[in-house]
Parts: C-alpha cells; structure tokens; sequence
C-alpha cells in the first residue's frame, strides 16, 4: 500500500488526510495540536491515522505538513534574545518604522505604536556602505562587525538579523558578516536579509529578516525531530513542506528560511478549492473558508490564486511571496450581544473553540452564530453522526433572551444574528474585491471550513454571486490541499532600470542566473528537470511611482521577445490594477525580476463516481425559520444521498458527517461526480 | 410583511450602519487604488465621507467634510442625477476647503429622482499651479499666488462632462495628467459609495433607510455625552497657541486665543481674542455655515478622554456631533475669520493648533488628563533639474513625535494622517539624486514627562546635485507643550551642512534656499510634549531609555533627576542619589506649572514680548500640575 499523509497543524486542532495512492480512498481524522513542540501532535496525527486505515509505518510512502505554528509562535511575543545589525546611520529604522498611525484620522493622539521586534540597545550599525546600483562606497569594518556582535551575544542575543541599505543590489557585505558570524559564533543563529528578502524597501525587509530568524530556532527543531523519527520508522520518505507561496519544499529546505512557512495551512486550502472548483468547472472563484472566529477570503482567476508581498502578521510586515489571502468578518463563533447603547452586534468578539457555543454544552455562556443556525433550525441537533449532541434548547433560551431586550422573538433576533454575520462578511469580501477591481458577481464562491456552508447563500445574494460550491469534507480542505500542490520557490532580486536606458543583456542575464538557481534548487528537492517550470515575473512600475504590479512573461517566450512582451504588457496590466495607464507618455521601469521554479508533483487521483442511482428523498424534515418567510417546513436530505442529475429546491438542508449546507429559498442544490455539492440561484 | 415596508428595528440599523462604515472604507479602498498623486497613494493625504439628504455628514473615520456648497451655490431644484459637483476654492466652501491644493468632487445620490444622499471624496494634489512646484508657496501674500481658485461648478451636469472647466483646471497644474487621473479616480470613487446606499434604500426603502440616519446621528451624540462629556468639569477655560512666523513679516507670535464654556451636555469655544489675520499663507477661513466644519474637525479631540485609546478608536464623528459641540468666531479679519484673499496654503499650522488649544481647555477641565502636544504636519524637500524633463519634486510628509499621555509614553515619529508613509531610503536614493546619510530619532527630543513625548526625526541626507530646498513647517521655534508637569518637546529645525562641516540653520518656512552639490540637509523634527512629572518617573524607564541612548545621561540627571552610572555598557541608577537628586529639584522647583511651552517661548515671555489684547489674561498662570496617580 503506498500511503500518503497530510498534516494540518492548527492552534488547536491537527487535521489529517491520508489517501491511497493506488485506491484513492481518502481517511481523515483529527487531533490536538501541541504548540510547545508541534511535532508531538504531528506524530501523534501520523500514527492515529495508520491505524485507521489499518496500515503500519512501513506503507508510508510521503508526509506533507503545514501549520500555522511559525505565525503563532510571533503572536505569542516571545522576542527575548534577538539583535539586528544595520548600516551606520540607520540605528532607529525599525523604531520609525514607516511611521504610520493605523485607522482614523488623528488617532495619534492616542494611539500607541506597538512594541518593537527589537529593543534599540539590542540593534548595532556597521560601518559600509553601497549605492543602489551595488557599488561599494565604503568598505566594510570587519573589526567592528566583530565586536558588535561579540557585544549583542554578550547581552543575550541567541538569533542575530543582518540588514545592510542595497543589500539586495550587492550582498557582499551581509555574506561576509554571515561568514563571521558562523565562524566566531557558532551556536548563534542568523538571517541576512538579501537572503530572506533580497527587495528594496529596508525596514519592511529588516522586519522580514527578524521575523525569519525570531522563528528559526522553534521551526528547525520540531521539523528536525519529526524528521529523525519518521526516518526511523519509515525510511528516507519525503517530508514536505507547505509554504506561505502555495507550494511545498523539504523539511530541511523550509527550516533554514521558515519565514516562507508563516502562514502555511491556510494557502493549502486554496489549492485544495482550486483542485475541487476545477473538477465541478469553474475557473474563476471566490474562496471564503468560514472558521470559528474569521474567514479567509482568496480570488482565483483562470485557475491561479493572487499572490502579494505584503502581508503583516499583527503590526509586523513579511514581504516574502505569499498567496494573496486576507481574513475578514466573522465566523460560526463569533458572539451576538447588545452594546451598552441598546445595539445588537454580532463579533468581533468569538467564543472560538473553547468554550466554543452554547449549543456544544462546554461552558460557552454567549450566544453566537452557530447558537443561532441551531434555534432557526438549521443545524440538526447532532454533529459528525450523533458523537457530539447539540443543546438546541439553551441555544434558543439565549436568543429569547437577547430578543426580550427588543421585544422580538427568538427567531426573529437569532435570523436577524445570522443576517448580520452574513452582511459583516459582505464587508470584507467587497473590501477585498474593491481593493483589487474586481466584481464579486464574476466568480463562484468556494465555501469551506467549518461554518462554510451555514450562510453562504445568504453571503452570495449580497454580492450577486449566482454559484456556491461545498466541496467534500469541507472541514478538511486544507489538508486535503497539501496533496494536491506542487514543490516551489520563489527568487527575487530588485534591479531598477528604465525602459529608456534599459540594457537588455543585463536584464535577462540576471534573470538567467536566477532561474540557474531555482533550477539547481528544485532538482535538488528531488524532481527531474523535465517536470520543472520556470515562471518568469517582473515587479514593474511608472517612473516616479511607488508601487508596483507584477507582470508575467508567458511560457514559451525568451530573449529579446520576452523583454518586449514586459514593456508592452505592463501597460495593460497597470490598467487593470489602478484603472488607469500611460502608454507612450511615460516612461517605464522594471523594479524587481522575479522567478517562480515549480516542480510537479504526480497528484492523487479522486475518483470520480458516476454511479447511477435513484434520487434522493427526504430523510425527514425540519421546521426552519426564514426572515422573509416566517417558519417553513424543510426536507433534510443526506449529502451523499443526492444522486447526480438531482435537483433539489430550496429550503432545504442538506446533512453530512461533518458539515451542514443550507440551501435557503430561490436556491437549488445537485451533486457532482466529485463528491462536490453545488448550489445556483433559481432565476 | 415585504423589505421595504419593514420599520427600523435592531437588525435593519446594524446593517445599515455597518453598510456606511464599511462603503467608507471601500470608498477610501477605491481612491487608494486609482489616483495619481503621491500625495494622495503614498501619503494617503484624502478624506472621503457620505451624506444624507440634508447635507448630514453620516461617515465616522475622517474629521470633517461638508456639503453644504451644492446647496448654497446651486438650491436644491438644482441637483439632478449624474451631476458631479466640484470645488477648492477656500474662500466659497463654507470652511470645508482649507487650502487650493485640495480638489473636493461630490456625487449626488439619488433612488430614482428623489434625493437621498452625497457621496463626497476630496483629496490634496500633486500641483494646481500658483508660484511654486506643489502650490504652496511660504511667501505668498494672496491666494491667487498660490494656485487655481474653482468656485463651486458642475463638472458634470446630468451625466455630461463639462469639457470647458475640465480642460482649464487640468491646463493650470504643472502635472496635468496627474490631476486629471485624481479627478477620475475620485469621481469614480464617489459614485462606488454613492452605489451602496442606493442598495441600502432599494432594500428596506428610504423611510426606513432615514430613521435610521436619524438614530446613527442621535447615538453618536449619545456617546460624547454618556462617555466623555462628564469626565469634563463645567465652567470657563482659556488657552491659547502660536504660529511663531507667517513666511512674509518678521518673526512674531500669531496667537489663536479660545474660551471653552462647558455645561452638562454641551461644549461651546469662543474664539474670540484671536489674532488678527497673517500677511502670509497661514491663515484658514472656517466662518461660515455656523463653523458646521470646524466643529467636526473639533470634536474628535474629545475622544482622548474615553476609557482606553481602543475605545478611543471606535468612536465615530459624523454629524450628530453638533449636538455636542459649538463655536464662536471672533470679529471678520482674524486668523480663523480671514478677510476672501488673503493666502491659506499652509493653515495646517491652525489645524494643529486649534486642536491643541482644544485638547489644553479640556487638560485644565480634567485635571490634567488630556495628551500634551504633537505637531505631525510639515512638509520637507527638494526639488530641482535643469531643464522640464529633468525637474523633479521630492517631497515627504515626516511626522514627529506624539504626545506624552496618562497612560503611555509618546510614540515616536508618526504622522495625523491614517496610514501615511515615510519614504524609503532605498527608494529615495534610487528615484532622486540624494544619499540618505543618517536615518534616526532626536536624542532628547521628546518632552521630559512621567509619560514623556515621543521623539521626533533626526534625518541627514547629502544632496548629489545642486537643488532648492523646500521647508514648510512651524513649531521650528516654539516646542510642543507639556501637560500636568510634563516638558515642551524640542522643536523642528531645518539646516544645510557644507563640505567644511559648517551648518546654517534655515527658517522652517523656506523654499528659495540653493543647496550645493555635496551637502547636506538635516531636517530635525518636533518632539511631543510630555506628560506629567518628570521626577515621578519609575527610574527603569529613564534607565531603560539612556541605555537606548534615546535621552542623555545629563537629561536623566536634571530633567528626571535620576543619577546614573555606567558599568561596562550597562548603565544602573544609583537610588540613594536618585532620591537625593529629585528631592533636592523638587525643592527647588517647587509645584510644576500645568503648562510648559519650552525655552524660546520662556525667554520671550521674560522680555515682555508675549502682548495680549485687553481682557485677555495670562492662560497658563495660576494653573498647576495635578500629582501623577
């Protein structure tokens, strides 16, 4: 049997998905994760998962991982024993920060800027310096190197950043305190930043390089550890690992950059919505994966996630590569309460996983969304087969309650939660479609996680979206991601040069050299070169603008056509992103030359089934209750009972092991051969 | 019971709210994608706002905007579908435009034909002509030198470009395209917000959709009267603040004097007494429909007294605050009430300081519970090239530090404006023809303070060509003021270095200065004032901040009192002589003043050089620090 595991490490759950390479049977189960050393709960995920399947250690041909634990270990502010050394002059960077004020306008009467990565007594400048076409204009101080970082290990500094001013345009200086560094100081762990990061804009590539080596020494021991053991007990199986960019590289590769891994579970979600919507036949998709506090929202156009280099984690940038992923509105456990002033809100406060609802009967007190699906009637009364038994009574006790201080019922408030819950994820998706110039009414909506399909109709009729897909086994998408995904890295290097004065020869020779590397790279992670793509990319811009947009040159282009593809698309491109361009009446400026090498990997096949069998009927029915529409009855229907061809209108709810999906009035549901559910608006 | 004929209940209010909030922040999402202006993308110097029918400003994030010219130049039988209105001019938009550089486009939105709101965006421009690059000059003696003056127009009327204006005004700024790209992003911008409340009215009907502007309005007012109006005694305050030069006179104190009247559930400020108005650009013409703008760039200064800074954050200013808040302006020819022509280009020296003579009323009506000081608006650079297709224009926006406050220290170089950025070195170095030599914080440059003021700037760059060097700033002789015991924060400076080392101080409002090849600018910028005691200080903090090398030793000793030794690089205080050192200065000193302006005000004040008009005391005496909890 040639086994292949997938384990998604959460704060508070690890979620495993196993399929049979040959069968494509796939086994999910579930465990608690174990934020001190992670690679507990992944063994632990790892071994309760063979067992399932009734196979042993031997069988395991691949392990794929991803987690949340590199952005946990941030948040929890554990930054003792960090230094950061910088050019002369630029001592306070990252206490100025860009200085900006979050929010409202004059909040800098009395807003605080959080607390810096780095205390300043803990930051020392070298002295050396390049231009920003990399030409040294001082020497570096190898005798003050030395003793700067002899007195930062004095101090207590066990992880060292090193951001020098044009790094990324010559790195000599940053090599050379690195080659120091390790030669003196060898226990000292250390990350330069025209490694990390090698982009112009130094504080947020300082802050990427503290935050990559802040998490090395947490990353690298508990991808070390789980390593020996599987090796031990499996052999020398790959162990992969997903990475904030949407693809997997080695454990050992993901822990010399673990900043790269920061927000890894989620991006396997998007793959595995991309991998679903593709075989129900959409291109063009919304993803809103619904958790107990937030939803991620993504855009996938023609099959591709956005990718953007500029997310934060709290107040801190990362600019490493990321899929363009943003988290908004609320979630199954976000909390509806009435503010001193008499008006009712739903979140942003949550009860989360623990005590999570009331309805979970764990001590949750608060009535939240979840509360409210389950006194509307939409929620049967038992989860994942009848294990956990709802509380519907103390859930619609608490909305009476709430709906006594209005003088409505408590369906009337409980419906009124639910629509709330749905308009505040309006919010956030249109702040996300708008930002980026799109229209949500062009995509279908991929609607995953736990509370995915609770009010996902309702959240589509305010953004006109027509089409929402429940892929199977929501809750699990994304582990069941990190099957589908392919090996990746990405490489950048920022080189300013103006369509006027461009030199073409040194543009693509750049551009070859980093495709040599990402090349060496991903044969080295164990692909032949046939399977390995390089995707050209250019981070370009207007002269005298300071932001730039990505354009792609297209597979099969090179040399000089490719170089004049650039030029001419860029003008469309800008369009697109701003809404507006000048073509033939500015000049044009390549900013950073960016390489994408992909590595296929062979994907588990999902069995498409496409067995004739009756329709389905009604298991029984349900009163459930509806704004427009008061209390209706509404026919229950097990999910895997819908046979293809069926259609079923709603009101209706549709039940599974693991996850309910609502099919709310004027909206119909039918099946697919893949195990999706798809609901489209009734004309 | 169909959508439209439902009242207004719990439910339909949540949204329709949060409907306004969040189109705010899409409308704010769609100038940020789509203008042209550095100003406007990068330093994200815009506001956006939505109106209901009556000209009732409904959005919370920004201060202030009004819209109360379509009424006024054009009545309301004049207001049709697809009309697009348009206005800088400061003298005709009833206090709503400060200075030319400031295009305001309003969108009428309409449910058929029938009126029910505006969408209004308004942001600051590149260039709108007048005498200098970017249309502030420092010396300018009337408006028309500082730019293009567009009275309320449409610029559309029912759907249709007004071709006309729109080719004049995009002919008189030295970067057309840019302004003509601002004006469609802003237009387009506008009619998004205007969409959202179309579906607001189409989906619970405009009987409903008004009752709940109604309430939006009643509970903002709700809010400053429950949570901030009775932490403020009744009774009379003064206070008032200076502009220290004007760019035209000699230097002199150009004094915005204030009278706060507060009574249970109301706050009106009289600004009576204020100097008469400037020969130069820093006068700001706010009289007119009854300061409706200037009370809701006024009232966001209460939410410092809300129970925490995060409480602060989520209170809204729209309309339904003035209910809570009034003004009285002084006789026509003053600062604030200035005489149509007279140069506005930099009245955000008043904005700033009508904002702290506000927030001083309220310290003394508090006990001393209001932030000190911070100025955060200047406006520094270079610009320079040969020929038109070299010229260039680098200008940065660079914040100071923020007020010492009762519960934090102030932070360290920010900016007023939400999400304003300072520029890369990287960036900087490779777009204009300067090295960024020294990237840091003034030592010492925030107001000593139990919490004391954040730092300012302390920013060196080497000029590779010959270029001029623009500066328009105040507070480069006065400091920031202290509250409660706290310090006067160190003021901006701005100063050339030659070859020899050799450094001239310029006047913060210049713009004709040549710099040569090889030198080097230094741009210092304002701390913020500190607040409470110095010498109550925890002795950690003073430590923890010499050993950042943030404050010096010699501060540490007579500004806290606090006497330090330094053993290898860690310094320690020595207690006994630390309880020694602060006795013997709290002797001396006896009761701190509530109000510390610094040095440079002292010493003129010692000269007799501080004039008051006739019944106008002196504001700071017989006020004094309240002890730090």
């Amino acid at each position: 049997m040639g086994l292949q595991i997938a384990i998604d490490t959460g704060g508070t759950f690890t979620d495993v998905v196993a399929i049979d390479r040959t069968t494509g049977a796939i086994t999910a189960v579930k465990t608690p994760s174990t934020p001190a050393d992670p690679s507990i709960g992944l063994l632990d995920g790892v071994r309760k998962v063979l067992a399932e399947v009734g196979a042993d250690d031997a069988d395991l041909d691949m392990l794929l991982h991803g987690s949340t634990v590199a952005t946990n270990a941030v948040l929890e502010h554990k930054f003792a024993g960090l230094g950061l050394v910088v050019t002369r002059g630029f001592r306070h960077m990252i206490e100025i920060a860009r200085q900006s004020v979050p929010d409202g306008y004059g909040n800098s009467f009395f807003w605080v800027k959080p607390p810096r990565l780095v205390p300043l007594h803990l930051v020392r400048e070298v002295p050396g310096r390049m231009t920003f076409e990399g030409a040294e204009i001082e020497p570096l101080d190898e005798g003050a190197v030395l003793h700067a970082v002899r007195e930062l290990v004095e101090d207590g500094v066990r992880c060292i950043g090193v951001c020098l001013l044009h790094a990324y345009a010559n790195d000599a200086h940053e090599r050379r305190i690195g080659e120091l560094v390790r030669a003196e100081f060898p226990d000292v762990f250390v990350s330069l930043s025209s490694v990390v990061l090698p982009e112009y804009r130094e504080y947020e590539r300082a802050m990427t390089t503290l935050i990559d080596v802040l998490v090395k020494p947490y990353c690298k021991t508990y991808l070390q550890s789980a390593a020996d053991e599987i090796r031990a007990k499996s052999g020398d199986i790959p162990f992969l690992i997903m990475q904030s960019n949407g693809g997997v590289v080695k454990h050992s590769t993901a822990g010399e950059k673990p900043v790269t891994m920061l927000l890894s579970g989620p991006a396997a979600g998007i793959l595995g919505s991309i991998h679903m919507a593709r075989l129900a036949g959409y291109k063009d998709i919304l993803t809103v994966d619904v958790g107990g506090t937030s939803t991620d929202v993504a855009i996938i156009e023609d099959y591709a996630p956005m990718y953007t280099s500029s997310s934060m984690v709290e107040s801190y940038p990362v600019k490493t590569p990321m899929l363009d992923i943003v988290t908004v509105g609320s979630g199954g456990g976000s909390i509806a309460w009435v503010d001193p002033y008499g008006q009712l809100k739903v979140g942003p406060r949550s009860a989360g996983a623990d005590p999570g609802p009331i309805c979970y009967g764990r001590g949750g007190t608060q009535p939240t969304v979840t509360d409210a699906a389950i006194a509307l009637g939409r929620l049967p009364s038992a989860l994942i087969g009848g294990a956990i038994r709802l509380d519907d009574a103390a859930a619609r006790g608490a909305y009476e309650d709430l709906g006594a201080r209005f003088g409505l019922p408590a369906e009337e408030v409980a419906a009124g939660a639910l629509e709330i819950a749905a308009v505040n994820q309006v919010f956030g998706i249109r702040q996300v479609t708008t930002t980026r110039g799109r229209e949500p009414g062009a995509y279908a909506m991929v609607a995953f996680g736990g509370a995915g399909g609770l009010f996902a109709t309702e959240v589509a009729d305010l953004l006109d979206i027509r089409t929402v897909v429940s892929p199977p086994n929501p809750g699990n998408l994304c582990a069941f991601g990190l099957h589908v995904s392919d090996v990746r890295r990405d490489y950048i290097r920022t080189l300013v040069r103006q369509q006027s004065a461009a030199d073409s020869g040194e543009i693509l020779g750049a551009w070859t050299e980093l495709a040599a590397t990402g090349l060496a790279d991903i044969e080295a992670e164990g692909i032949a070169p046939e399977r390995i793509r390089i995707q050209r990319i250019a981070d370009m811009r207007y002269f005298g603008e300071g932001h730039e947009v990505q354009v792609t040159i297209p597979e099969g282009l090179a040399g000089e056509a490719a170089l004049a593809h650039l030029w001419d698309d860029f003008h469309r491109v800008h369009d697109q992103t701003f809404g507006f361009h000048y073509r033939d009446k500015q000049d044009v400026e390549i900013v950073n030359l960016r390489i994408q090498a992909i590595g296929e990997q062979s994907r588990p096949r999902i069995q498409a089934d496409s067995t004739a069998r009756a329709p389905a009927a009604p298991f029984g029915s349900r009163r459930a209750y509806w704004r427009r529409t008061g209390w209706v009855d509404c026919p229950l229907y097990r999910r895997t009972e819908l046979a293809l061809g069926q259609s079923v209108s709603g009101p209706a709810i549709v039940e599974e092991y693991g996850s309910t999906v609502v099919v709310a009035e004027s909206w119909s549901v039918r099946a697919d051969p893949f195990g999706n559910r798809i609901l489209e608006k009734s004309l | 019971m169909t959508d439209t004929q439902r009242t207004l209940g719990p439910i339909e209010l949540e949204v329709i709210h949060g409907t306004i909030r969040a189109a705010e922040l899409e409308i704010e999402a769609a100038v940020e994608r789509t203008a042209r202006s550095p100003m406007i993308r990068d330093q994200h110097d815009y506001r956006v706002a939505l109106f209901d029918a009556k000209g009732r400003k409904l959005t919370g994030r920004s201060y202030s905007a009004i819209v109360e010219p379509v009424f006024q130049y054009f009545g309301a039988d004049d207001i049709h579908p697809g009309d697009v209105f348009f206005w800088n001019d400061p003298y005709n938009s009833c206090g709503g435009i400060g200075h030319v550089p400031d295009l305001c486009t309003t969108v009428p939105i309409f449910l058929g034909e029938r009126l029910i709101g505006f969408s209004q965006v308004f942001g600051h421009h590149d260039d709108i002509g007048g005498a200098v690059p970017g249309s502030l000059p420092v010396h300018a003696t009337d408006s028309w030198m500082e730019g293009t003056m567009i009275p309320p127009i449409k610029l559309y009327e029912r759907g249709k470009l007004n071709a006309a204006a729109f080719r004049i005004i995009v002919r008189n700024s030295r970067l057309s395209e840019h302004l003509a790209g601002d004006l469609d992003a802003e237009i387009g911008a506008a009619r998004l917000g205007s969409r959202r409340i179309v579906a607001l009215a189409e989906r619970y009907g405009i009987d409903t959709l008004e009752a709940a502007f109604d309430q939006i309005l009643r509970n903002t007012a709700e809010v400053f009267r429950r949570e901030i109006l009775p932490k403020i005694a009744d009774g009379a305050y003064t206070f008032e603040d200076y502009i220290e030069h004007d760019g035209v006179d000699e230097d002199r104190l150009h004094a915005l004097r204030v009278t706060m009247i507060k009574t249970p559930d109301r706050i009106v400020l009289d600004f009576t007494g204020t100097d008469p108005e400037a020969k130069g650009p820093i006068n700001w013409a706010l009289d007119e429909a009854e300061g409706r703008y200037f009370r809701k760039w006024l009232a966001p200064t209460l939410r410092s007294l809300a129970d925490s800074p995060e409480r602060a954050a989520e209170i809204d200013s729209n309309e339904g605050v003035l209910d809570v808040i009034d003004v009285v302006f002084p006789e026509k020819g003053t600062l604030i009430t200035p005489t149509f022509g007279k140069p506005t280009g930099m009245r955000f020296f008043l904005m700033l300081r009508t904002l702290g003579a506000f927030a001083a009323c309220l310290s003394k009506a508090t006990g001393g519970r209001m932030p000190a000081d911070h100025e955060t608006i200047r406006i520094w650079g270079v610009t320079g090239g040969r020929r038109q297709e070299d010229f260039y224009l680098f200008r940065e926006v660079l914040g100071g530090g923020s007020p010492g406050r009762p519960w934090a220290d102030g932070s360290d170089v920010v900016h007023i404006v939400p999400n304003s950025k300072n520029l890369p070195a990287e960036f900087s170095e490779t777009r204009y023809p300067i090295l960024v030599e020294e990237l840091g914080l003034k030592q010492g440059s925030g107001g000593p303070g139990y919490h004391r003021g954040g730092f300012g700037y302390d920013k060196r760059i080497r000029v590779l060509d010959e270029c001029r060097l623009i500066s328009n700033a105040d507070r480069s002789l006065l400091g920031c003021y202290g509250v409660n015991g706290g310090k006067a924060g160190e003021n901006y400076q701005v100063s050339v270095i030659d070859a020899e080392g050799e450094e001239t101080v310029h006047p913060g409002m210049s713009d004709t200065v040549t710099v040569p090849a090889g030198a080097t600018i230094r741009v210092v910028t304002t701390g913020g004032g500190g607040w409470g005691d110095p010498l109550a200080r925890p002795v950690a903090r003073v430590v923890a901040d010499v050993q950042c090398g943030l404050v010096t030793e010699s501060s540490a000793r007579h500004d806290y009192g606090v006497v330090l030794r330094c053993e290898g690089r860690i310094w320690q205080a020595d207690l006994a002589a630390t309880e020694a050192q602060r006795a013997g200065l709290a002797k001396a000193r006896g009761i701190p003043a509530m109000f510390d302006r610094g040095p440079y005000f002292a010493a003129l004040k010692a000269a007799g050089k501080v004039a008051r008009p006739e019944g106008f005391p002196d504001p700071d005496a017989g006020w004094f620090a309240r002890p730090v909890a």
